[in-house]
């Protein structure tokens, strides 16, 4: 698995774990993402079960697995968090795991003795260490009904969760950031139609991460976003019909 | 992916002979003999239940037949306490059958976490992981753990089977007492003149139920003797795992 350090000032870093060449071709690429700060990290969406092996080994090639504080689960999906329970074996016991209290009970399914700190609706906020405080946005419907993105203000990056993610070809490049951002919607266009399907959420999460102050857009599958193309992404996902999974179901509801 | 990798995580339908692809496949068996065995005993229930009918028929039978009948009223009196012998075991095996579900359902999935472990393992010894001690040991401990429930489970499983092997001596019990029970009946239709038919039918569908039974025994006995040797065997198999470095247990030839 490839590690990368897509920020850092100081002690504050953001780590990026993904495309491991070892992976089976069957299982769907995953970004995982460690935010350091001093002696304390968070794993943003840990990921599969199948994943946690090289994931856990790339992770202690670059902190010990002491400083993970806390494990945060955008939504519910098995490529999200079904490592749980693995993690919750080489975490410490007191280690902080969130999400979404729609899906706590839900997840139980993965791992029934987690004690899983829910987050509310309107979101919150988790102080990673005394610099570093870490915002969880609602992206509730994008895809899933409970759902949060991350936002680092001291960094300026937002983990957007499946919300820019893109369905790469199986040779990646390497690199984490997309180079050509047009060249790149052929591979994120398919994804963001079909599994998105209401406009009023697409476009409150779009009204409420545009005030934000954003460098990096960290998506979980796929290629990042940075610099001018933060805000292509969003004007791109702004005009963007979702929903296409509507077309399979007949009739014409109208809009949501 | 190299070598040992994929010796770990072996292709779908090829056989995967590191120990814990063998205690995998010992324990799908020991789940396999241990559903046969409770499936053989499926229709004891109803069995049961036709033989409490068929009794208080006998007894009805018997009451208009007066004095000619007093016999077979005594015999109905010991097929009913049969009936519930054969209901306690048919309620404790399906108490049975319950456990070893969740036994069966809890040791494959910690067998799925050991392999994740150990690949965990084996990667971050390819590694040589900078901060890996500290999760070295924790991943190290924790499967030592997992390998201790597996046994508990595999344990578990071949305890039932053991339990199931009583249950069904029960059963073969009750089939000697029945047969007991539906001979007498017949000697005794022999002498009840008008009655003789009506308690030749009764002692005849009482064989029918013992003949019953007796292939219930049949059939599971094969499969009870199996898992009884599987669970002893994928318990020593577990219990070598326990000693061994995750490196040997990922190995073909251990």
């Amino acid at each position: 698995m490839i590690s990368q350090t897509i920020y850092q000032k100081s002690d504050h870093k953001w780590l990026a774990f993904g495309q491991d060449p070892n992976k089976p071709e069957r299982l769907i690429d995953t970004n995982q993402i460690v935010i350091t700060s001093g002696d304390a990290a968070i794993v943003l969406d840990p990921g599969g079960i199948e994943i946690f092996p090289p994931m856990l080994a790339a992770l202690t090639n670059e902190i010990p697995i002491e400083n993970v504080k806390h494990l945060f689960m955008s939504h519910q999906d098995p490529d999200i968090g079904s490592s749980l329970p693995l993690w919750r074996q080489v975490c410490n016991e007191d280690v902080n795991i969130h999400l979404s209290w729609l899906w706590t009970s839900f997840v139980a399914h993965f791992d029934a003795e987690a004690n899983i700190t829910p987050i509310p609706d309107e979101g919150m906020s988790v102080q990673l260490s005394p610099n570093v405080t870490l915002q969880f946005i609602p992206a509730h419907y994008m895809h899933s009904s409970g759902n949060f993105s991350v936002y680092d203000p001291s960094a300026k990056i937002l983990w957007s969760g499946d919300i820019g993610a893109a369905l790469m070809p199986t040779h990646q490049p390497g690199d984490f950031f997309v180079d050509d951002f047009n060249g790149h919607i052929q591979y994120m266009e398919g994804f963001h139609r079909r599994w998105l399907g209401s406009k009023r959420a697409r476009d409150a999460w779009i009204s409420t991460v545009g005030k934000l102050s954003i460098d990096i857009i960290t998506p979980q599958h796929g290629l990042f976003f940075k610099g001018e193309d933060v805000q292509r992404f969003l004007d791109w996902l702004s005009h963007l019909d979702i929903g296409s999974g509507l077309d399979s179901m007949g009739g014409n509801y109208g809009e949501d | 992916m190299d070598t040992e990798l994929s010796t770990v995580a072996a292709k779908p339908g090829a056989a995967d002979r590191t120990p814990l692809g063998r205690i995998q496949a010992d324990t799908n068996q020991l789940f396999l003999k241990c559903l046969f065995s409770f499936n053989s005993f499926g229709n004891l229930g109803e069995l049961s239940e036709n033989m409490r009918i068929l009794s208080l028929n006998a007894e009805l039978a018997a009451g208009r037949a007066g004095n000619q009948g007093n016999a077979v009223r005594a015999l109905t009196q010991y097929t009913r306490e049969l009936v519930s012998r054969l209901n306690a075991v048919s309620r404790s095996m399906l108490s049975l059958k319950s456990e070893t579900y969740n036994q069966s359902a809890s040791a494959l999935r910690v067998l799925h976490q050991l392999r994740l472990l150990n690949r965990a393992l084996e990667e971050m010894g390819k590694r040589k992981s900078q901060f890996g001690k500290v999760a070295l040991d924790k991943t190290t401990r924790s499967r030592a753990d997992k390998l201790s429930f597996l046994l508990e489970n595999i344990q578990g499983m071949t305890r039932n089977a053991n339990r199931l092997a009583v249950e069904a001596d029960q059963v073969s019990e009750v089939v000697t007492q029945a047969g007991s029970i539906a001979t007498n009946i017949a000697i005794e239709a022999s002498s009840a003149g008008d009655h003789e038919a009506e308690f030749d039918q009764v002692a005849k569908t009482m064989r029918g139920y013992v003949a019953q039974l007796h292939q219930m025994l049949d059939l599971s006995s094969g499969p009870i003797r199996d898992a009884e040797a599987i669970g002893s065997s994928v318990q020593a198999l577990t219990r070598q795992s326990l000693g061994k470095t995750p490196s040997l247990l990922t190995s073909p030839n251990v």
